[in-house]
């Protein structure tokens, strides 16, 4: 048998696409969901509302706490881990034993299932036995409630986020470091630059690809969390670590009210690839003016 | 009888026609060198003949056959890379058998044929090294013997010696041909270096600019080039080239150029006018004795290049020659005294001053 | 005196970091072969006999205590569950992806890049977005609680990552080495499995491997299109720990059990994890 030379990529291509195509079909269907008055426990009422799903998610109370916590969740864990991650990196750049070693250690908490690392963590903070409530009491903290409270839910969930993501930045960061130029190092020490400029003026400005690409992609991700906060909150206590995939969630398998939870879902989509675009956007203009500045 | 015909292949890529019409008979068992310089689209149309590439239009054929669309395992054509191409995860050994693997030959006879090549070839201690443990000679010749072992009817060889040092290629450049003609097939090489095409080539092939200027017997394309660029492709130092204008009487030829009146020693039919004469620089008598025909020059600077020495020197009218000549004539020119050149009889070659084509 | 407040405050940071991040997976590991009474001791008990009772317990699916009725733990089928969805998604993954990568690297082709891109851009798309409506579908044509659905839907994480770790190693093949390998006589298919392969193969390898441990530390797919029947470990160990009653040292082992084959498997492709982790965007 032959194959025409211009269709065989596509051949080779095909069996991929095929099988995620055969999910894109559920996006569309969600889209479709979420424009219609969808309620498995009332199947009778299914029918055709248009926009109503999203009156009534943008009318309730409810659904902008869930947007002011998936923000608060996202903007911390990001600006967190990325200052952590930059300051790791920064720390182990330079290669010795030690550094190699935990270079390689701290990649661990990344490689555990997010869900696995929250209940790594409860065991951690377990009222009754937790090393990190035993240790806390020598500051006067032993009464800390985490997961319990809605005052400290969230920083717990953060800090879960912290822990397991935190070596994602530092990884990238670390390779963007260790793969810079050398020579406006040395040609800044032979000017006798501070340490303080030759960072602000040459070692971020350097490595801000690695940071943007490492931001982007925890802030798709961050945006989305589902796993550590089901596993270590579910959104509670009330609603105070409500966030947009683990409301969906609950309002599909509790309230199965499938036509709203397919609006939030379209939300949280499209609030996605608006990010995705404008970071993608601002990766070329950088890509320009560091090709630009290569060739002056 | 033509073996492989090309007839008016094409190829581009986006908006650059790379290969421009090409057509050409190669006969069966000729050692046909496509000779170019670089970006003048040798490789491609190597890979054309392959079957790596497909033309855009016109039609390759084999044996009357059009092969056009067969891919290049479907053709029974072999091919030495300019980068060697060898598999990095088999030795030598498996490298050279593996076109007798494609084709189920027995074991015994796949580890004789390899044997016997790789004998030809000296590099019988090195079949059981992985490529990178191999100098770049060896790497070369392990190529080479791959492309042979099979004996395909054609051979295409892209500039295989390009990247290996002088000494081997030198080695390389008196052993080829031997061991081609054993084998008897068609070998369609591909080289940069006209010296190399004159020393191998049956016929050469010259390709600029994706279109065959000439396609003749080396002495031919060398003393008679169709054109000033195939005349100034051969020849190192370039051929001396200047505009002139022509008038003849009987035997002579006189090129007046910049006021200064050159006697040519040649019977020619083309027309008076305007033209490039162009004259190679061995083809330049330079001695302290004037003649009838010579003409003072004055001394500018010598170099030497591969074993002869060449002179710049320079007309009174401002016109710059180089001539070149064997290291014992050198030793007999007196660079403080005045100079003379002279063009040898029969020697130099008329251009059209527009299209740059031999006028005769 | 100002180099001294640096090296202090240095050393002060290496002990943070490894309290931080490393501590807690020693200290899991440590309660993993604890009993239920150490554990809950009010003042940590940092000297003890190490019992493997946790151990045997999970693997037994058996487990009495003092007092109690003796119960019975089902987190092995969970393990094998997990080891069945990422192994089998990891060779689909390959059948898939390989193919396709190769092509993406090779050639270049009319909506080529496009092509790649939505299969990148799966990644990214929130995931109940896609699986209530797939969860609705799989029951209505009987997929719903099966291996096949889960490896299917497991793809969606898999294929975009090992699809630009692969395409990359194809492109550094020079592709002279394949056309070789075919004017010699062999077609297309077997130059593809007896050069691009195996000069592909370390970056085959730490895909899969990468794709592996992506595919053990999924949660929300099993979570949403399984019943515990082929819920893997991550969902298996939640309902393990919301369950009352289960010994804390048990919790620790299974836990425990479920991270170590992606720990280990992620020290053998460290090398690799930059590129995999960036989806190709940045090269370590």
């Amino acid at each position: 048998m032959k194959i025409n030379r211009k269709l065989f990529p596509y051949v080779l291509t095909l069996p991929a696409l095929l099988v995620c195509v055969g999910i894109l079909i559920p996006f569309f269907t969600a889209v479709y969901y979420s424009l219609q008055r969808y309620n498995l426990k009332m199947p009778h009422m299914k029918g055709f509302i248009w926009f109503d799903n999203y009156i009534n998610i943008f009318t309730d109370a409810s659904f902008w706490n869930t947007i002011k916590v998936s923000l608060t969740y996202t903007f911390f864990t990001i600006i967190v881990e990325l200052l952590l991650g930059l300051g790791i990196a920064l720390l182990l750049a330079k290669r010795n034993w030690l550094n190699n070693i935990l270079g390689v250690l701290l990649i661990l908490p990344l490689m555990i299932a997010p869900a696995l690392a929250s209940l790594i963590w409860k065991l951690m903070i377990n009222p009754n036995f937790g090393i990190v409530n035993y240790i806390l009491s020598f500051v006067g903290l032993s009464e800390f409630t985490w997961a319990s409270h809605p005052d400290t839910v969230l920083f717990t969930l953060i800090m879960v986020d912290v822990w397991v993501f935190t070596p994602f930045i530092m990884v990238l960061l670390l390779a963007g470091l260790r793969s810079l130029p050398r020579q406006p190092f040395e040609a800044a020490e032979l000017d006798g630059v501070p340490e303080y400029y030759k960072f602000f003026r040459i070692t971020l400005p350097m490595l801000f690809p690695f940071i943007l690409t490492a931001s982007l992609f925890r802030l798709l991700e961050s945006i989305q969390q589902f796993d550590i906060i089901y596993a270590l909150s579910q959104g509670g206590p009330g609603e105070s670590s409500m966030v947009f995939q683990v409301s969906a969630y609950l309002h599909t398998f509790q309230y199965t009210n499938i036509g709203k939870s397919a609006a939030m879902m379209v939300v949280l989509w499209a609030i996605c690839y608006f990010l995705c675009h404008v970071f993608v956007q601002q990766w070329q203009k950088l890509k320009i003016k560091t090709k630009g500045e290569l060739l002056q | 009888m033509s073996y492989i015909k090309l007839e008016s292949i094409s190829k581009s890529f986006k908006d650059d026609k790379v290969i421009q019409g090409l057509n050409a008979e190669i006969n069966k068992g000729e050692f046909f060198v496509i000779f170019g310089p670089s970006g003048s689209g040798k490789t491609v149309l190597l890979r054309l003949l392959s079957g790596i590439l497909l033309p855009d239009s016109g039609e390759i054929k084999m044996e009357n056959a059009v092969i056009n669309d067969l891919h290049p395992e479907e053709r029974d054509v072999s091919m030495a890379f300019q980068n060697f191409a060898l598999y990095p995860h088999m030795k030598a050994y498996e490298n050279i058998a593996s076109p007798l693997k494609a084709n189920n030959i027995s074991q015994d006879e796949i580890d004789s044929k390899v044997k016997e090549i790789a004998n030809l070839l000296k590099i019988d201690h090195v079949l059981n090294q992985y490529p990178k443990e191999l100098s770049n000679g060896q790497k070369q010749r392990t190529s080479l013997a791959r492309s042979l072992v099979n004996r395909p009817s054609v051979v295409l060889l892209d500039d295989p010696l390009r990247n290996v040092d002088a000494k081997i290629r030198f080695e390389m450049r008196l052993e080829l041909p031997k061991v081609l003609k054993e084998f008897n097939t068609t070998v369609i090489y591909i080289s940069q270096d006209y010296r190399e095409a004159m020393a191998l080539a049956d016929r050469i092939a010259v390709l600029y600019d994706g279109k065959f200027n000439d396609i003749d017997l080396p002495k031919n394309i060398y003393e008679k080039p169709s054109s000033l660029t195939t005349a100034k492709l051969f020849g190192d130092p370039t051929i001396n080239n200047f505009n002139a204008v022509i008038s003849k009487n009987e035997n002579r030829v006189i090129a007046e150029c910049n006021g200064e009146k050159i006697i040519l020693q040649r019977k020619t039919s083309i027309e008076n006018g305007e033209c490039i004469v162009g004259i190679r620089p061995e083809d330049i008598n330079l001695s302290n004795q004037q003649t009838e025909e010579s003409l003072k020059v004055e001394f500018r600077t010598k170099t030497p290049l591969n074993l002869r020495i060449v002179f710049l020197v320079k007309l009174s009218n401002g016109l710059e020659l180089l001539c070149s000549m064997s290291e014992e004539e050198a030793k007999n020119i007196k660079e403080k005294e005045q100079l003379y050149v002279s063009f040898k009889e029969d020697k130099c070659l008329f251009f059209d001053a527009i299209t740059k084509r031999n006028l005769e | 005196m100002k180099f001294n407040i640096w090296s202090i405050l240095k050393i002060f940071a290496y002990a943070a970091i490894i309290l931080f991040f490393l501590f807690p997976i020693a200290w899991i590991l440590n309660m993993s072969f604890m009993t239920n009474d150490e554990i809950l001791r009010k003042v940590p008990v940092l000297f003890y006999e190490p019992t493997l009772k946790n151990y045997i317990g999970i693997w037994e699916g058996e487990i009495s205590i003092p007092g109690f009725a003796t119960m019975y733990i089902y987190f092995k089928q969970n393990l094998i569950n997990s080891a069945i969805l990422s192994s089998f998604s990891v060779a689909l993954t390959l059948v898939l992806g390989v193919p396709a990568a190769y092509a993406f690297a090779r050639y270049k082709f009319k909506g080529g890049e496009d092509i790649a891109f939505t299969l990148l851009s799966f990644r990214f798309a929130p995931a109940l977005l896609i699986i209530i409506p797939l969860n609705l579908y799989f029951t209505q044509i009987g997929l719903y609680d099966s291996y096949i659905a889960l490896i299917w839907v497991y793809q969606l994480i898999t294929l975009p990552l090992l699809l630009w770790i692969v395409r990359g190693y194809f492109e550094d093949i020079s592709p002279d080495i394949e056309y070789a390998y075919r004017l010699d006589g062999h077609s297309w298919f077997q130059s593809f499995w007896k050069i691009s392969i195996p000069l592909a193969k370390p970056g085959i390898a730490a895909a899969s491997l990468l794709c592996f441990i992506y595919a053990w530390n999924n949660f929300v797919f099993a979570l949403i299109l399984g019943s515990s029947a082929i819920q893997p470990v991550t969902v298996g160990a939640l309902a393990f720990i919301t369950a009352s009653a289960i010994p804390y040292g048990l919790i620790a082992c299974g836990i425990v059990v479920s991270v170590l084959p992606t720990l280990i498997l992620a020290l053998f492709i460290q090398k690799y994890l930059v590129q995999g982790l960036s989806l190709g965007a940045i090269k370590g």
